[in-house]
């Protein structure tokens, strides 16, 4: 077993790319969706008419504020001058009018509700309660643990997976079981070299996420940590059973989708009691869904060991219903 | 390293590859199955090593019947494509197989010398595989059978792509070791190879058509080119080649 994890590891200290590919290609991921969804200051355009002249200078301060003179039509008005919000007042109240959701309105909204809370108690107060997130924290760090959990899982997949496939592909496999060696010690070896990069690669990444990115850690970086790791080693053994029904590189690049999209699904991105017909349930069914909750409670929540330990069994046992399934699949290869 | 193959049939999704092949194999012999591509060489080397059951029959091998996983360590097999690691060097190949062998440091390193200098591979021993040419993959492969120092050796085509002054040279020690007492199983569609091995077995769509000693096998036919065997019977007309 032994050997196998050396050779795994000789076979990557000769191939830098790849190292390095593993190492540096996630945190170029992550810094540039960093960026993409951190805070850009984008200063919106919002249009009011009929408005307190108090609020329109205090809503100044926060956005560009064109004073309409005449009610226009709002839909219309929208689209053809860029505006990103009208706000208007009648006697039913004070009407936000916005074209679709996306990051524009919620900067625009967020303007609204910041002259609100300035003329204190001026206007109708609207109040926005977060349990665990401050309205302060930009979306990277509110889904950060979707992120960290689902790219990690994508880049130790694809290389264990390939490397398995590469390695039936090239009859080394089948040369490798020519030997007394026993089926338990060649996926044991495999799922410990392979584990042992993917661990290394958790540490880069959560470390560059939390040291150079500032990401937000409510709770431990080392539980984050421990959670990273274990989630690279069912993604080792994933890879590895998926390249079983793979005859050839491609095909395992085609089940890249197959494997990781519904896995994003799962990780929290969506609220899972909210998918329908029970559908939900499948997370139980997918590795990252035990590694996405935990590191959401420690990041987020700040949950520590005593609250997460059930979702770190789940991971581990996964792991090991997926050795035993790869310890079986090598069957095929030799009898014993 | 005795075997003894008794009755061996097999085949893949109804094409019969192998049909009643009974075979015995004297130990301490160098031995031959010639056969053109598709004539199931490799099928019957993976059924001895026991990496694929049979459908019937049995192999049996010493006095231990395969499969079995102890009998592996005595045994060294050479696939037909390199299966090496690439992205290692020569060396790193041999002494990873070494492992999965559990050799002793010692051992292993006087042996990788040893089988290096025959190879011709001394002066590329740490050379990555990736960029070793086709001849020297198939070199560095055969020592890599070898590690071990195996009692029986299965060699699927070992000499294709080796130039003749080398294959003459692995032809010798392949001798010698046979007069240390290795068993050694050669497959080979080439049939000057056949003129080295002491016996020799011709395969043709699945089925053994000759056995005997290379030397009997040359006296039957009117040339004495191993490869009329092939033409005398009458079956080639009629039955074409499989696929």
């Amino acid at each position: 077993m032994l050997s196998i994890v050396k050779r795994i590891l000789g076979q990557i200290k000769n191939d830098k790319r790849s190292l390095g590919l593993l190492l540096f290609a996630p945190l170029l991921v992550l810094t540039l969706l960093f960026f993409i969804l951190g805070d850009s200051n984008y200063q919106p355009q919002i249009a009011t008419y009929d408005m307190n002249e108090k609020f329109v200078t205090e809503l100044e301060n926060h956005a560009t504020v064109i004073e309409e003179s005449e009610m226009p039509e709002a839909a219309d008005y929208l689209e053809t001058n860029g505006i990103d919000a009208l706000i208007w007042k009648d006697t039913d109240g004070t009407h936000i009018e916005l074209l679709e959701k996306n990051s524009k309105s919620v900067a625009a909204l967020k303007a609204i509700q910041d002259t609100n809370k300035a003329l204190q108690p001026a206007q109708n107060e609207l109040i926005i309660d977060y349990v665990y997130e401050t309205s302060d924290d930009n979306q990277l760090d509110s889904l950060s643990f979707v992120f960290l959990g689902v790219i990690s899982f994508f880049f130790v997949f694809i290389l264990s997976g390939m490397s398995f496939v590469r390695e039936r592909f090239g009859q080394t496999l089948e040369r490798m079981l020519m030997t007394p060696i026993s089926r338990m010690d060649v996926i044991g070896g495999y799922t410990l070299g392979y584990g042992l990069l993917a661990a290394l690669q958790s540490v880069v990444i959560i470390l560059y996420a939390v040291y150079v990115l500032q990401l937000h850690v409510e709770g431990s970086v080392a539980l984050c940590t421990l959670v990273m790791i274990l989630m690279a080693f069912s993604a080792v053994s994933v890879g590895a059973l998926v390249s079983i029904f793979a005859n050839n590189e491609l095909q395992m690049v085609q089940f890249i989708p197959v494997i990781i999209i519904p896995q994003i699904f799962f990780s929290g991105l969506i609220p899972i009691d909210t998918i329908p017909f029970g559908l939900g349930n499948l997370c139980y069914l997918t590795p990252i869904y035990y590694g996405c909750t935990a590191l959401e409670m420690i990041m987020i929540q700040g949950k520590g060991f005593l609250e997460i330990w059930p979702w770190l069994v789940g991971s581990i046992v996964f792991i090991g219903v997926l050795f035993l399934a790869n310890v079986t699949a090598l069957k095929k290869y030799r009898r014993l | 390293m005795k075997i003894e193959i008794l009755e061996v049939d097999k085949s893949f999704k109804k094409q019969k590859v192998l049909e009643q092949i009974s075979l015995i194999i004297d130990s301490g012999r160098i031995f031959c199955l010639l056969g053109a591509s598709g004539s199931g060489k490799t099928t019957l080397l993976r059924i001895m090593m026991g990496s694929i059951p049979t459908d019937g029959g049995s192999v049996t091998i010493g006095s231990t019947p395969v499969p079995n996983r102890e009998l592996l360590s005595n045994m060294g097999y050479m696939p037909q494509n390199e299966a090496l690691y690439e992205e290692l060097t020569t060396w790193e190949n041999l002494k990873f197989f070494a492992g999965l062998h559990q050799m002793s440091r010692k051992a292993f390193e006087e042996n990788a010398e040893k089988l290096l200098q025959i190879v011709d591979m001394t002066k590329c021993k740490n050379k990555l595989v990736r960029d070793c040419s086709g001849g020297m993959k198939k070199r560095v492969s055969l020592a890599v059978a070898l590690i071990h120092q195996p009692r029986l050796l299965l060699l699927d085509e070992p000499t294709v792509g080796v130039d003749p002054v080398l294959r003459r040279k692995i032809w010798q020690y392949l001798k010698q070791l046979r007069n240390e007492g290795t068993t050694i199983l050669v497959t080979t569609h080439v049939m000057d190879e056949v003129t080295q091995c002491d016996d020799a077995a011709l395969l043709r769509n699945g089925r053994i058509i000759a056995k005997d000693t290379v030397e009997k096998l040359i006296g039957r036919t009117p040339n004495g080119n191993i490869e009329e065997l092939f033409f005398m019977d009458n079956q080639s007309e009629t039955e074409g080649s499989s696929c």
